[in-house]
């Protein structure tokens, strides 16, 4: 983690699938080493989890009081 | 495993499911082909050879051909169970199962014993494969949610449709003498209102809410629902082999509250969904819900007014409702957002890092979903024109059947190619 930039945010709460994925891979993309992406959603997303895993990204997750989650993602 | 959601890790290959989903459009064009050699008699009555060749080039060629084929896909990935060697078992189910559809709609065609008794091989193979696995995969499933229940039930119904349907073809082949009309209906009621309902059913738990962004079906629902129907149904059956009319009005009208209970709840959830933004899939599920309770009203009324039991016009109504109306549309829903999501996840898992994956609405835009649900809709409403006034309607109906379903296919197979460029890139 590079304290000096800050997180990219990430609102996928409301979209479609595979919409917020899709955001959040961009997201990734774009990132500098060291950067974060955090990630607002508001179900679990199992299929993000498998692709983080194998791509190496390390991840965590706090589930919101309103239902949603948060994931907070960290490039490899 | 997890219950609420779904596990891409767990995954088939994708050529798996897509050998059944590339495959069951053509049917539709064949039905169509086989409605123009036909002409306006193959309307007359539902017990006709072409009709009932028509039927199955429907119900096994298109519905059973993705429904089973779904569920290779989704046992691994919603439900959490492998099914052993998926390449090889869906081979051992997708060619016996196109084969024999195509064996069984000859044999009605030309009355050929010999070819209802090629068909039990063929479609017994392929089905006795599909169950066994799926059987063997479920009941080991960890958790019974909502989806594993109706999952469980709608295989139960499978198994009664397709040995119902092996009887009756065996009748037909070897003459083994049967009550031929009871055990039809007996097959016909367990493969919609069960099979595929049940089915449709522990799908769209899931994939309403994922998809539409919806509130979640009712606890109440999700699990009583595929239990009380098929115990229903079951009673239902009794009653017919045991004759017993007062019997089979009851469980005929608890059977049909049933189907009017899910079309209306999917409705309701599909009115409040949080996304605004039209989604041209919804169009289709529109379709099915309406048909569906159509469906069921009119076998409601039959009930109450016996001679329209009798009808060929109803009687051929009510299966264009519920089979293409209801099943054949939603189906045709549900690929447009199977396909190109399945293309998309293989392709970001194979990409990501490596080239750019390219989006969804890239794979397959709105434009075409939306002209070939029109397409869609009007062979609903000629296909229901053609019960009524089979003279006039029975080619403009076969023309909108061909055309829908060579468009479903064309549209599919874009996606395919679009996924097989992109791979070669790699």
């Amino acid at each position: 983690m590079n304290p000096n930039l800050p997180d990219i945010i990430v609102d996928g709460r409301g979209l479609e699938p595979p919409e917020p994925m899709e955001r959040v891979l961009a997201a990734l993309d774009a990132a500098q080493p060291g950067q974060r992406v955090r990630f607002l959603i508001h179900r679990q997303p199992y299929p993000l989890y498998d692709l983080l895993r194998r791509h190496h990204y390390l991840y965590e997750t706090i589930a919101g009081t309103n239902g949603g989650f948060e994931i907070l993602i960290s490039t490899p | 495993m997890n219950p609420a959601g779904l596990s891409f890790e767990q995954a088939p290959p994708f050529s798996v499911p897509l050998r059944f989903f590339l495959t069951a459009p053509w049917f539709l064009v064949l039905a169509a082909a086989l409605m123009l050699w036909e002409g306006s008699g193959i309307f007359a009555s539902r017990w006709l050879p072409a009709t009932l060749a028509l039927t199955h080039l429907l119900v096994l060629g298109f519905m059973a051909q993705v429904m089973l084929g779904a569920l290779l896909q989704i046992l691994p990935v919603a439900v959490g169970v492998t099914v052993p060697r998926p390449r090889l078992t869906a081979a051992l189910i997708h060619i016996p199962l196109t084969l024999g559809t195509l064996t069984l709609a000859g044999a009605f065609l030309f009355s050929l014993p010999v070819g209802f008794a090629h068909a039990v091989g063929l479609l017994g193979l392929g089905f006795g494969v599909a169950l066994i696995a799926f059987h063997l995969a479920l009941w080991r499933a960890p958790v019974a949610s909502g989806a594993v229940i109706a999952l469980r039930c709608a295989l139960g119904a499978l198994l009664a449709t397709v040995v119902l349907g092996l009887l009756l073809a065996g009748s037909l082949s070897w003459g083994w003498s049967l009550p031929v009309v009871a055990i039809t209906d007996l097959h016909a009621v367990w493969g919609l209102a069960g099979w595929t309902t049940l089915l449709l059913a522990g799908v769209a738990y899931q994939v309403v809410p994922m998809f539409h962004i919806t509130p979640p079906y009712p606890v109440g629902l999700t699990r009583r629902f595929a239990p009380l129907m098929t115990g229903v149904l079951a009673g239902w059956s009794a009653f017919i082999l045991a004759d017993w009319a007062m019997g089979v009005t009851v469980a005929g009208i608890a059977l049909a509250i049933g189907l009017i209970v899910l079309a209306a709840a999917t409705l309701s959830l599909l009115a409040q969904r949080r996304r605004k933004i039209g989604d041209p899939t919804l169009g289709y599920w529109r379709i099915s819900m309406v048909s569906l309770l159509a469906g069921a009203a009119v076998w409601l009324l039959t009930r109450w007014i016996p001679a329209l039991a009798t009808s060929p016009q109803v009687e051929l109504g009510l299966g264009i409702l519920l089979i293409f109306g209801f099943a054949v549309a939603v189906i045709n829903g549900m690929l447009y957002k199977i396909v190109p999501f399945l293309a998309w996840f293989h392709l970001q898992a194979q990409l990501l890092g490596r080239a750019k994956a390219p989006n969804i609405k890239q794979l397959l835009p709105d434009a075409p979903v939306r002209r070939q649900w029109w397409a869609s809709l009007a062979a609903l409403l000629l296909l229901l024109a053609a019960a009524a006034y089979p003279v006039v309607f029975t080619y403009p109906a076969a023309l909108a059947l061909g055309a829908t379903g060579a468009w479903l296919g064309v549209n599919l197979l874009s996606v395919a190619r679009i996924y097989q460029r992109y791979r070669l890139v790699v």
